[in-house]
C-alpha cells in the first residue's frame, strides 16, 4: 500500500511498534539472560539483565539430566506429525463444510463450540478409557490422534471461512473451461488457501509442543516423554524452581517453533505474513 | 447455466467422502468423550474403583444453585474472560495494522509476535511471576527506576492488584494467535477498496473505520468467539500465578470444576459445572453475535 | 494362497498381541504367572511412580532401584517419573483407567482421598514386622485410613525456623538448644529485637498459609476438629486462634515480620533473607536444601529446633509408598518397599531432600552419614514431635483446606478481616462443603 505518512506518524508507528515488539520480545531476553547465571546471581537482589559471571553450566544441565534431546525428538516428532496430520485431515472437511450446507455442517459447528466450550479436564477420564481400549496409551501415535482432535475445531473453522471466501464462481468457470475436480482444487483453491493452511499448520505445531496435559496421563515410559512433561521437571514442589536450567532448557524449547515458522515463511512466498492474497 | 448446475451436483455427493477423516477421529476422541462427560453432569459419578453411578437428573443443579462459591468463581470467570479477550484484541489488532504498514524491522516483529505463542505455558507463567516479585521483580525494578514509588507491592498477592496482574498475562500470551488472525483479515480485504478511498482523499483514519473496520468483522467475531470461550476455560494460567489466590480473588470457573473433579473426585458434580459454563457461554455469544447482525460463520 | 492367507492372519494375530503388550502398561503386571507369584521365578516388573525431583533424590532413588533389579533378576523395577506437581492427576487418572504403576510415590494428606475410593491395597498385613517396628506408631497413624494402612511413610517435613547466625550473633542473641527450645514468645521478642530500620525481624512465606497454620496450630492444642457425638465439627476456640493471632501480630502489631512475606512463596523469600533484608525466615525444612545451593559465600545459616507453645508437635505429612490396589504383585511391591526403607537407602532419600526420615534406624544413620552438621542433628531430632493431628484421615478435609481455610487465612494475614470473620468462615465452611 503506498500512501503518503506524515514523519509525526511515522515516529508514532514506530514507537508502538518497538514497544510492542519489547513488550513481546522480553521472556526471550530474560530466558536468554537468566539461562547463563549461576544459582547464586539467580537470588541477586539486584538482578541485571547481562549476567555478571556467565556460565554456560545451566546447559548441560539441562542436557545431561532431563533427557533433553529425546524429548524434544519425541516432542518434533509428534508437532510435525501433528501439523501435516492436521492439514490434510482439514482441508478436505473444510472445503466440503464450506461448500456444502447440510446436516453435517450443523453437526460441525456445534461441536466445535461444545468442544472447545466444556471444560477440556473432565472428559480426560473418558478420553483415557477411550484409548486404552484401543490401545492407544503410552504411545505417541496414541497422543498424535488426540491432539488432531485437539487442533481441528480451530483448524476447521478458520479454514472454512478461508474457502468461503473464495468466489464458487472461479471454480465454476474452471469447470465450464472443462477442469477436472483435482486440477480445480489443485490450481484454484489451493493456492487462495495457502496462507489459511500456514496458519493451520502452525497452530497444529504449536498446540502439540505446548501440550502438557493430555502428555501427562497418555505417556508412562520416560522414553516417550515430550518437551514440556520435561520442562515440568525443573519445578519443583511449594514453588521451588531450577530456574537457570529451566531457563536454558526452555529458550532451547522456544526456539523450535520460531524456526519452523520462518520454514514455512521463507518457502509459501505467499504465506499469511509474507506476501497475502490478492483481493 | 445447465452445464454449472450439472458440474455442481457433481460436487454435491462428495461432502461424507471429504469429511470422512476428520469424523471418524474427532468422533471416537472428542465426541464420545465430550457425550459422556455431560451425561456424568446428570449423575452422582465420583472417583473409585469399580463404583456404580446412578442418574440424579437435575440434583447436581439445585446443589449448585445454593453453591455460592461457584457463582463467585463464575462471576471471576465473566470478567476475567471479557476483560482479557479485550485486551488482546486491542493490542493484537494494533500490532496486526502495524505489521501492514510500509516500516523496516516488520520481519523482526512478525518472528517475534510469536514469541508468547511459542513459549511453553509452564515458562509463561513462571517467568511472569518473577516480573511480578515484590523484591526482585522486573517490574517493580522498572517502576522504581523510574521513579514510581511501589514499594514491594506483591502484585499477584495484593487483593487489588493481583486480578489485573493476571489478566495482563492472560492478554499477553493470547496476542499472537489473534495478531496472527488479524492479519490473515487484513490481507484478505481487496486492495481497491482502499486505493478508491484513498483517491478521493480519505484520511488514514476514515479508511480504518469505512473499510477495514467493517471488513475485518467476520475475523473479529471468529477470533474473538474463539478467544472468549478460550479464556473462560483456561486455567492452567492461573493456577500455576496465584492458585485461585488470594483469598479467592482469582478463582476462575475453570479452575473451581477443576478442582471440584480432579482433587475432590466429585466427577458427577464437576461436570455438571461444565454443563453449566457452556450454556452460559453459548447464550452470552449468541448476544454477541446478535448484536453483530452476523453469523458466527 | 490359502497358505498366504492363514500367514497374514497369524502375523495380524501377532501383530496385534504385540500391540497389545506393548500398549498395556506393565505396571498391571504382564507376568505370564500373573498373581501367583508366590510361587517360583516368573519374572516380573514393577512400576515404582515416582515424583523425586531435587537432583540429589533422584539419584538416591536410581540408585536404590539399580541395587535391587541387580539383587533380583526375576522382579524388575522401572521408574514412572512423574513431576511433583502433577502427581495427583497423574495418579487418579490412571487408577481410574486401571494402568496404575504398582507403587506409587505420594504423601499421607494425599492418600487419604485415594484410600477412600478404593485405589490402594491395604498394606496390614504386608509389611514386615522390623519394618513396622522401626517407625513410630504416631507416624504409622498418619497414613491409617478407617483401620487400613493405605502407605508406608518415608520422609517427614517441618515448619522451622532459620536464622542469619551473623546478625543474631550481633544483636547477641543466643541460639537456642533442643533442651530449651525458643517458646513462641521469645521468638517474638527476638523477632523485635532484630527488627531495625532497614531490616525486618522475621520473613514468612506464607503465600498458602493453609498447611503452615494447621500444622503449627498443634503446638497450642488447635486442633480445628473436633467429634461430637460421631460428626466431626470445626471449632474456633483460644487454642485455634493462637498461631493465626500470633503471626498477624508480627507482621501488625509489633511489625518485625515483612508483610510483603507474606504473599510469597517459601522460596521467594530467599534472595531477601540472604541479603540481609529479614534476620530470620520460617518455612519448611525442605528449604535448608535451596540454602547449600545458593546462599552467598560466607553466609553462616542454622536451622533451630522446632518453636513451643504448649508443646512442639506437629503434624506429620510424610511422603509415602503405596501399593495400588489394582496391582498383581503386591508381594513383591512390599519387598521392594522394605529395601527402600532399609536405613541406608532412606537417608540417602532423606538427605537429597533434607527431610526427616521417619524410621529410627534411618535416622541414626543419617546422623552418622551427615555428622549432624549443618543443622541435620536438630533436623532429626525432632521426629518426636510429629503426629497425627484430628483432620488428617477426614474425607472433606482437602477440600475444606483448599477452599475455606486458605482464602480465610490469606484475608487475614493481608489484614482484610479479623479473627471472628475467620471463625465464622472456617465453621460455616465445613457444612459447605459436606463435611461430616
Amino acid at each position: 500500500m503506498i500512501y503518503r505518512r506524515s514523519p509525526a506518524a511515522t515516529a508514532l508507528q514506530y514507537t508502538a511498534l518497538f514497544a510492542l515488539m519489547f513488550f513481546l520480545a522480553f521472556p526471550l531476553l530474560w530466558m536468554l539472560s537468566t539461562s547463563f547465571k549461576g544459582p547464586r546471581e539467580l537470588v541477586a537482589l539486584i538482578p541485571s539483565l547481562i549476567p555478571v559471571n556467565p556460565t554456560i553450566d545451566n546447559y548441560f544441565t539441562a542436557f545431561r539430566e532431563q533427557d533433553l534431546v529425546r524429548s524434544a525428538t519425541n516432542s518434533l516428532q509428534l508437532s510435525l506429525g501433528s501439523a501435516l496430520l492436521t492439514v490434510l485431515v482439514a482441508l478436505p472437511a473444510a472445503y466440503g463444510l464450506a461448500r456444502h450446507a447440510s446436516v453435517l455442517r450443523r453437526f460441525t459447528m456445534s461441536w466445535i463450540l461444545v468442544s472447545q466450550i466444556f471444560p477440556l479436564i473432565l472428559i480426560i477420564i473418558p478420553l483415557f478409557l477411550i484409548l486404552k481400549t484401543l490401545h492407544l496409551l503410552d504411545s505417541l501415535a496414541g497422543l498424535l490422534v488426540v491432539y488432531l482432535v485437539w487442533s481441528l475445531p480451530f483448524t476447521l473453522w478458520m479454514l472454512q471461512s478461508y474457502v468461503k471466501a473464495i468466489p464458487i464462481e472461479l471454480e465454476e468457470a474452471a469447470s465450464i473451461d472443462g477442469a477436472g475436480r483435482a486440477r480445480i482444487l489443485r490450481t484454484i483453491v489451493l493456492p487462495l488457501l495457502a496462507p489459511g493452511l500456514v496458519v493451520a499448520a502452525l497452530f497444529a505445531f504449536i498446540s502439540a509442543w505446548n501440550e502438557f496435559f493430555f502428555a501427562l496421563v497418555v505417556l508412562q515410559s520416560a522414553e516417550l516423554h515430550t518437551l514440556p512433561l520435561t520442562l515440568a521437571r525443573f519445578i519443583g514442589s511449594e514453588g521451588v524452581v531450577r530456574l537457570g536450567p529451566l531457563a536454558a532448557a526452555s529458550f532451547i524449547a522456544t526456539l523450535p517453533s520460531l524456526v519452523f515458522f520462518s520454514f514455512i515463511q521463507r518457502h509459501l512466498r505467499s504465506g499469511l505474513l509474507t506476501g497475502g492474497v490478492k483481493g | 447455466m445447465e452445464r454449472t448446475r450439472v458440474s455442481m451436483r457433481h460436487v454435491q455427493h462428495s461432502p461424507m467422502l471429504l469429511l470422512l477423516p476428520a469424523l471418524v477421529p474427532v468422533i471416537a476422541f472428542s465426541v464420545l468423550p465430550l457425550a459422556e462427560g455431560i451425561y456424568l453432569g446428570f449423575t452422582d459419578a465420583k472417583a473409585g474403583l469399580s463404583v456404580d453411578l446412578a442418574p440424579t437428573f437435575f440434583d447436581n443443579y439445585i446443589r449448585l444453585l445454593s453453591n455460592d462459591l461457584f457463582w463467585q468463581s463464575f462471576q471471576i470467570g465473566i470478567i476475567w474472560a471479557v476483560t482479557t479477550t479485550f485486551l488482546q484484541y486491542a493490542l493484537g489488532l494494533s500490532l496486526a495494522l502495524l505489521l501492514e504498514q510500509r516500516l523496516h524491522f516488520l520481519w523482526l516483529a512478525r518472528t517475534l509476535a510469536l514469541v508468547p505463542w511459542a513459549t511453553p505455558p509452564v515458562i509463561v507463567a513462571i517467568m511472569w511471576k518473577l516480573v511480578y516479585q515484590p523484591d526482585i521483580g522486573l517490574l517493580n525494578q522498572s517502576l522504581r527506576g523510574v521513579g514510581i514509588p511501589v514499594g514491594e507491592l506483591n502484585w499477584l498477592a495484593d487483593f487489588n492488584t493481583a486480578f489485573p496482574a493476571v489478566i495482563v498475562v492472560g492478554a499477553w500470551a493470547g496476542m499472537a494467535q489473534t495478531t496472527v488472525a488479524l492479519v490473515a483479515g487484513l490481507k484478505g480485504i481487496p486492495v481497491e477498496l482502499h486505493e478508491a478511498a484513498a483517491s478521493d482523499g480519505a484520511t488514514a483514519w476514515q479508511r480504518f473505520t469505512h473499510i477495514t473496520w467493517p471488513q475485518l468483522r467476520p475475523v473479529t467475531d471468529a477470533i474473538v468467539s474463539l478467544n472468549f470461550i478460550w479464556n473462560f476455560n483456561s486455567f492452567g494460567l492461573v493456577y500455576v500465578l496465584t492458585e485461585g489466590g488470594p483469598g479467592g480473588k482469582t478463582m476462575v470457573p475453570a479452575l473451581f470444576a477443576y478442582n471440584e473433579g480432579f482433587k475432590y473426585g466429585h466427577f458427577g458434580y464437576a461436570a455438571a459445572m461444565g454443563n453449566v459454563m457452556v450454556i452460559v457461554v453459548l447464550i452470552l455469544l449468541y448476544v454477541y453475535l446478535r448484536r453483530g447482525r452476523r453469523g458466527v460463520e | 494362497m490359502n497358505k498366504r492367507f492363514r500367514a497374514s492372519i497369524a502375523m495380524l494375530v501377532v501383530a496385534a498381541l504385540a500391540a497389545a503388550c506393548g500398549a498395556t502398561s506393565p505396571g498391571t503386571g504382564a507376568s505370564p504367572a500373573g498373581s501367583a507369584a508366590a510361587t517360583v521365578a516368573a519374572p516380573i516388573t514393577l512400576q515404582f511412580a515416582s515424583f523425586a525431583w531435587q537432583k540429589a533424590t533422584v539419584d538416591a532413588h536410581n540408585k536404590i532401584v539399580a541395587d535391587w533389579n541387580a539383587k533380583n533378576p526375576n522382579i524388575t523395577v522401572k521408574i514412572v517419573t512423574v513431576d511433583v506437581n502433577s502427581v495427583h492427576d497423574k495418579l487418579l487418572t490412571t487408577f481410574q483407567g486401571g494402568t496404575a504403576a504398582d507403587i506409587v510415590h505420594d504423601e499421607s494428606a494425599d492418600i487419604g482421598g485415594f484410600a477412600g475410593q478404593g485405589f490402594l491395597a491395604d498394606l496390614s498385613s504386608l509389611i514386615p514386622g522390623d519394618l513396622k517396628a522401626d517407625i513410630p506408631q504416631g507416624i504409622w497413624d498418619t497414613v491409617t485410613f478407617n483401620k487400613k494402612i493405605a502407605g508406608v511413610p518415608t520422609i517427614l517435613q517441618t515448619y522451622s525456623v532459620f536464622v542469619n547466625k551473623k546478625m543474631l550473633a550481633d544483636a547477641k542473641v543466643e541460639l537456642p538448644t533442643a533442651a530449651s527450645p525458643w517458646t513462641w514468645d521469645k521468638f517474638a521478642q527476638v523477632a523485635k529485637q532484630l527488627t531495625t530500620t532497614d531490616r525486618y525481624g522475621v520473613g514468612w512465606g506464607l503465600k498458602s498459609p493453609a498447611a503452615t497454620v494447621m500444622s503449627m496450630s498443634l503446638n497450642f492444642n488447635g486442633n480445628f476438629f473436633y467429634n461430637e457425638g460421631g460428626k466431626n465439627v470445626v471449632k474456633f476456640g483460644t487454642a485455634e486462634q493462637q498461631v493465626l493471632k500470633r503471626i498477624y501480630d508480627l507482621a501488625y502489631t509489633d511489625k518485625s515480620l515483612s508483610p510483603t512475606t507474606l504473599g510469597q512463596s517459601g522460596p521467594d523469600i530467599l534472595p531477601g533473607f540472604f541479603a540481609g533484608k529479614y534476620a530470620m525466615i520460617v518455612g519448611g525444612n525442605y528449604v535448608a536444601q535451596q540454602m547449600v545451593e545458593q546462599a552467598p559465600a560466607g553466609f553462616d545459616w542454622a536451622m533451630l529446633p522446632l518453636l513451643k507453645g504448649d508443646s512442639q508437635a506437629q503434624s506429620a505429612n510424610p511422603q509415602t509408598l503405596s501399593i495400588a490396589a489394582q496391582s498383581k504383585n503386591p508381594k513383591e511391591a512390599m519387598q521392594f518397599i522394605a529395601f527402600y526403607m532399609q536405613s541406608q537407602n532412606l537417608a540417602s532419600v532423606a538427605i537429597g531432600d533434607w527431610l526427616i526420615p521417619v524410621s529410627t534406624s534411618a535416622g541414626k544413620a543419617v546422623t552418622t552419614i551427615t555428622g549432624g552438621k549443618n543443622s541435620w542433628d536438630v533436623n532429626v531430632a525432632s521426629t518426636p514431635s510429629l503426629r497425627l493431628a484430628p483432620f488428617q484421615t477426614l474425607d472433606a478435609y482437602p477440600q475444606w483446606k483448599s477452599q475455606i481455610a486458605q482464602p480465610a487465612f490469606q484475608q487475614y494475614f493481608a489484614n482484610k478481616i479479623d479473627l471472628a470473620t475467620v471463625g465464622t468462615q472456617l465453621t460455616e465452611g465445613w457444612t459447605k462443603v459436606g463435611g461430616k
